[in-house]
């Protein structure tokens, strides 16, 4: 069951005098994210992301298209009822602690007061801010604000997360204790849409990733798609290949790539990974290692929008 | 109950500015004043009131109340210090629900823009009303318990500052919202009570200036259109006491008129219906 779905969603803003000046954030934009699911969207800076979800929350109104979100269409109470939001460089009122903070928001939300005390509580305990409950938020660090910012959209216990850039400034414990968190809630049944700049952290932990680039979609899929091995190995040798060797895996190999001892061979199908091994073996050769290599989400990233940056 | 919260921590937002423990302070210094310097005087048979053992004079005007005098020049400069003080405390408070990071997170919650707003306004007038009320209320309390004067007028007219005040803060709401910025709207609300006092006196000021019918009738619809801030507060005053002043110069007594309250109600109400239907359209 799709939990986000957009048609066609499009935003242009106007600016300037007698708003003259149109800026397209978005252009017909469709996609769905699926219950349950880690949801990464990347892109680069101004690409369209912050606006993407403020239009699913009716932080902004969309321009043309059509989009719901738990099959409830944009705009509806309902949504802001059912979803917790971290917002990008949210900022909390400082003259309140990080316990009066989640119950002030918790109260916003129209959560019962008796179980908003807990709930905020154990939601602190959960993103490691139980000592600080009591102390002013003004005196956070910006990787706690963020902690705090996750507790504030996990208060009304909603089935749909929309987090933007949630570990921004927090250190790699920190991050790492967040994506626990997050993976822990996807266990949990909740989904989880994420915008962020670390690709490496979107890689880990999402299940789809959608890339945006100047308000148009480039690509929507799974990340194992993306990331998955396509032929293409390394091997390691104890010492550097003779050039006859290396002549011999050319022949066998649609493209072979050497830097020192260590080879990098396309294949035009898995059978030939036994011949490479065996030309390699009657040559001599010690082998280390041979494993498949894995694309990195930041080098299918770089890839797609590269060109598009130098057009 | 959520809009309830939101003006709850407007509220405290707006006292932790420091502007309203200031205000609370000059309050305090002025209830001190009169707690040492009023008293009673009787000589002859006559009851007066002492401003530090001085008789105050009853400067030769027929039915010359003293007390009344006082507490209407109390009531006016008070009512002028607390729009302007009121005004400097919490002309940012709606500008800062707007900055961002922090409007995102308030319009992600299940309330309604109007509701947002109208919450944001009511907690920033909140803390200048209970603020006015705790010092008309000791003024009232100080009054009675020094010169026996048990004045009920003048607490009315306190009370006429809730509504005066709400609707004032409609033009810096309205201000607030279109432009973002704290210091424009000061200015604008700063520049229109004054051309408020200017509009109410317009047929001995303004007609003057230019003796045209189309000019004079379309300064009749600003008066009407907006809210009609120095005629409230002349009108509260009434209910204190008639203007001494006036009664020299006119020869007859005002009294309280409901007008302007009314008409002031019904232009504010459009002001603060204007302003949530531009905040419910705007994009952030």
């Amino acid at each position: 069951m799709a939990i986000v779905s957009t048609t066609n969603l499009s935003k242009t803003y106007c600016s300037g005098i007698f708003r003259k000046t149109h800026i397209d954030a978005l252009s017909g934009v469709s996609l769905s994210v699926e219950h349950g699911q880690i949801f990464g969207l990347l892109g680069p800076n101004g690409a369209g992301k912050t606006t993407f979800i403020k239009l699913l929350l009716s932080i902004a109104y969309p321009t043309s298209g059509e989009a719901s979100v738990l099959g409830y269409p944009l705009g509806s109470v309902a949504i802001r009822q059912n979803v917790g939001y971290l917002p990008e460089n949210h900022r909390y009122p400082p003259f309140l602690t990080a316990l009066q903070t989640l119950v002030h928001f918790g109260r916003l939300h129209g959560i019962p007061r008796l179980r908003l005390l807990d709930r905020a509580r154990s939601l602190l305990a959960l993103t490691g801010l139980s000592d600080w409950a009591n102390v002013k938020i003004k005196k956070f660090s910006k990787g706690m604000l963020q902690r705090l910012g996750l507790a504030q959209a996990l208060l009304a216990d909603p089935p749909i997360l929309f987090l933007d850039e949630p570990t921004d400034g927090v250190d790699p414990i920190g991050r790492k204790e967040i994506r626990d968190i997050l993976t822990s809630l996807r266990r949990e049944g909740r989904t989880i849409f994420l915008n962020s700049h670390m690709l490496s952290e979107v890689e880990e932990i999402s299940d789809r990733v959608a890339i945006l680039n100047k308000g148009r979609l480039l690509h929507v899929g799974s990340v194992q798609d993306i990331t998955a091995h396509r032929l293409e190995y390394e091997i390691h040798l104890a010492t550097s290949p003779p050039a006859d060797v290396l002549s011999a895996l050319r022949a066998l190999c649609k493209h072979v790539e050497v830097s020192g001892n260590r080879l990098t061979v396309h294949l035009s199908d898995q059978g030939q990974a036994q011949a490479v091994l065996d030309a390699l073996r009657a040559a001599g050769l010690v082998l280390e290692s041979f494993s498949p290599k894995k694309s990195k989400l930041e080098d299918y990233f770089i890839q797609l929008l590269k060109p598009r940056e130098e057009a | 109950m959520k809009a309830l919260w939101l003006s709850v921590l407007t509220f405290r937002e707006s006292v932790l500015k420091g502007t309203l423990v200031f205000f609370f302070i000059v309050s305090n210094l002025i209830l001190l004043f009169f707690l040492v310097a009023l008293g009673v005087s009787e000589e002859g048979g006559t009851t007066s009131l002492t401003l530090f053992g001085s008789i105050i004079s009853p400067r030769g005007i027929e039915g010359f109340n003293a007390v009344e005098f006082i507490l209407r020049q109390l009531f006016g400069g008070s009512t002028f210090w607390v729009l302007l003080f009121g005004l400097f405390a919490t002309a940012g408070l709606v500008p800062s629900m707007l900055e961002k990071g922090t409007v995102e997170l308030y319009l992600s919650k299940p309330l309604s823009r109007a509701s947002l707003l109208l919450a944001r306004s009511a907690g920033a007038c909140s803390g200048i009303i209970l603020n006015l009320l705790y010092f008309a209320i000791l003024i009232w309390v100080i009054f009675g318990i020094k010169a026996a004067v048990w004045h009920g007028g003048f607490l009315l007219a306190a009370l006429c500052t809730i509504p005066i005040f709400f609707f004032y803060y409609s033009i810096v709401a309205v201000t607030a919202l279109m432009t973002n910025s704290t210091g424009f709207s000061i200015m604008f609300a700063l520049i229109y009570y004054f051309f408020s006092s200017a509009l109410a006196a317009r047929e001995q000021v303004l007609y003057i200036w230019w003796d045209n019918p189309f000019f004079q009738r379309f300064l009749d619809v600003l008066y009407y259109a907006t809210p009609q801030i120095s005629s409230m507060i002349e009108s509260a005053s009434e209910l204190i006491g008639p203007d001494f002043m006036r009664m020299r110069v006119m020869e007859s007594a005002g009294g309280f008129d409901p007008l302007p309250f009314l008409w002031s109600l019904l232009s504010s109400s459009l002001l603060y219906a204007f302003a949530a239907w531009y905040f419910a359209r705007r994009d952030y």
